[in-house]
């Protein structure tokens, strides 16, 4: 592992020799206690000790609104949109890197998603190490408080005036770099970010599933037919889809488009769409194939229980309970939801 | 930035005929503007785009062809992109995605007897293979039709089913729901069609496609005749947004309908709480 130390007063400069090249966003404190990522200036103060950012950082791949055609109405011809900004994410913790991962193997799967491809291409993510936890998450045992890949660096702070950064690719390498001669890490120094990285995990083990993550698949199909559990869960539901809009690794969309006023072109554009709106599964005709909010509510916990699973291996969910804070019926929890179908079936056995 | 491919972009074609069913359902014929084939299999559909309006999917209805680059929807006139469809003209373009989805097996169902339970619009996917199997008549056994219809108005297809149940090589059944002064044939929902075929369960196969509250029925029925289940197939509607597996809409369960469907396999499904 090839690891650098980087010193607080370098950071600046480092900060504007790559905003040459890339839009640079990096966690900012919006309001109280919200963080938010916000593009990178000179006045913006990295808030390096975030617990979560409110919103995800899907929109930097599957931006909310995106153009993906345009076409001429005369002729019927067609060329695809793809754009790509070159960005960097400073600061992007664990369990966000994890779903982003999660979203690279499902956009690549099958038909490759060109436009989402294109975007992580120009992409670079710098990693870090959290310094606290949101009182919501619980990625420690969703198997997101470590990643092995999907980051160019990865820092963690090992000092009020220090970070330890560990290079994931030679992009990265390059990058920490590039304004002047810098120091490799000492052993000491790993052992410091180590210890880090334990500290952490201490205080993110206060809250966590109650069983391994790796039988949720089976226990959530379980229940899969227990209606009442599910209706009981959802019967607040407002199905207004702020879980789908705060996770992760949703990516649902819907396709539209626009003419333009001559009716001679337009330009067709995809959405977020959530699995929790009315229409959701709607066909023409009008019939809907979960009519009911608690179908849609199961089908949302199935998907991150089971479905991407099977898929890929491992959760959908990654535990950074955004969805916790954003429900506004306050019946989003898939930690509860998971152990509460542990505890019940415990029980009936 | 630009880029030569993108799964997203629609391939012109022309409508060339266009003729209407019944009140609400049209049935037209493209080509596609590349002079190709469209390659499709039975059972598969594409994407097509009223540039404007939007993009809705549908099953292919004409049987696979290598001789002309022409190929058969019909439509209901149910939104608004079947709505535009109605609008167009002989000579205006649409834009095409696909064939997308998987399809009826066709080299499986060599040498074995059919049966097709078609209710109401699940005609129009099923036509394609039926259409398949009667220009290569001699590669299979014994083919049985039944098709169901709320009511006489809303039959499709009237003037082909008149002259395909003359055939002997082929025996058609068709019931309504609810039938007007005027019809002559038999009366109830597709199920009470069962007791009047003759088939050997172990030689046949069986494809059914209908209104989502059809498929258990016939299933049941299968059953009953002694069908095993992994002899019948069904093709299953949802809402295909992008065709590629990625929007999520068409999601049964943990499949895609649009990658690992519309076509299945009934013990593909069986045990799916979302599927029928």
């Amino acid at each position: 592992m090839i690891a650098y130390t980087i010193y607080l007063p370098q950071i600046k400069g480092l900060l504007r020799k790559w905003s040459q090249e890339f839009e640079i966003h990096v966690p900012t404190r919006a309001e109280g206690d919200f963080f938010e990522f916000r593009p990178w200036t000179q006045e913006v103060e990295i808030a390096w000790d975030y617990d979560l950012a409110y919103t995800t950082l899907k929109k930097f791949f599957l931006p909310p609104k995106e153009d993906i055609l345009c076409f001429n109405m005369k002729d019927y011809s067609a060329n695809p949109v793809i754009n790509a900004p070159r960005q960097l994410l400073l600061g992007v913790h664990p369990y966000d890197i994890k779903a982003v991962n999660q979203l690279d193997q499902l956009m690549d799967m099958d038909s490759p998603d060109v436009n989402y491809r294109a975007r992580r291409d120009n992409t670079l993510i710098f990693g870090l190490e959290p310094a606290n936890v949101a009182d919501t998450a619980f990625w420690s045992s969703m198997g997101a408080a470590r990643v092995d890949f999907g980051f160019d660096l990865y820092w963690t702070r090992i000092s009020p005036g220090a970070f330890f950064v560990q290079v994931g690719s030679a992009k990265g390498e390059e990058m920490i770099k590039l304004d002047g001669p810098i120091e490799k890490s000492s052993v000491a120094q790993k052992e410091a970010a180590r210890r880090a990285h334990l500290k952490i995990l201490a205080q993110a083990e206060k809250r966590t599933l109650k069983y391994d993550w790796n039988r949720v698949p089976d226990q959530v199909n379980k229940f899969f037919s227990n209606r009442t559990f599910w209706m009981e869960r959802a019967k607040t539901c407002l199905s207004c889809g702020s879980c789908n809009l705060v996770c992760p690794t949703c990516y649902c969309f819907d396709i539209q488009e626009e003419a333009d006023d001559l009716l001679k072109q337009g330009k067709r554009y995809r959405q977020w769409d959530g699995c929790m709106l009315t229409g959701f599964a709607e066909i023409a005709g009008g019939h809907n194939f979960r009519a009911s909010a608690w179908e849609r509510y199961r089908h949302r916990y199935m998907r991150k229980g089971k479905y991407i699973f099977d898929k890929l291996g491992e959760l959908g969910c990654v535990g950074c309970g955004r969805c916790v804070r954003a429900c506004t019926a306050r019946i989003a929890n898939p930690r509860e939801v998971y152990n509460d179908i542990w505890e019940a079936i415990k029980n009936e056995i | 930035m630009k880029s030569d491919f993108s799964p997203y972009v629609p391939r012109p074609a022309t409508l060339v005929a266009k003729k209407e069913l019944n009140e609400y359902v049209t049935l037209f014929e493209f080509a596609q503007d590349s002079g190709k084939p469209l390659a499709h299999r039975p059972g598969q559909f594409i994407q097509v785009s009223v540039y404007g309006v939007g993009e809705a999917p549908f099953s292919v209805s004409s049987p696979p062809r290598t001789d002309h680059h022409h190929f058969e929807i019909a439509v209901r006139r149910v939104g608004s992109v079947t709505n535009a469809l109605h609008g167009l003209e002989v000579g205006a373009k649409i834009g095409i995605r696909g064939p997308y989805g998987s399809y009826f097996p066709m080299q499986k169902f060599v040498g074995q007897d059919f049966l097709f339970v078609a209710g109401g619009l699940g005609y129009i996917p099923l036509r394609s293979v039926l259409h398949y199997m009667l220009r290569h008549r001699d590669e299979f056994g014994k083919l049985t039709l039944l098709v169901g219809t709320r009511n006489p108005g809303e039959r499709i297809f009237t003037d082909q089913l008149a002259e395909i149940s003359k055939r002997s090589d082929l025996d058609v059944l068709e019931t309504v729901d609810a039938p007007d002064e005027e019809w002559q044939g038999n009366v109830g929902v597709i199920t009470t069609l069962f007791p009047k075929i003759r088939i050997n369960p172990e030689t046949t196969y069986v494809a059914t496609i209908g209104p989502p509250v059809m498929y258990r029925f016939v299933i049941q029925e299968c059953s009953k005749l002694g069908i095993p289940q992994d002899r019948i197939y069904v093709s299953l509607e949802r809402r295909m947004k992008c065709g590629l597996g990625k929007c999520g809409h068409c999601q049964i369960n943990g499949l895609n309908c649009c990658l690992d469907g519309p076509v299945f396999c009934y013990t593909e499904i069986a045990g799916l709480g979302e599927a029928l």
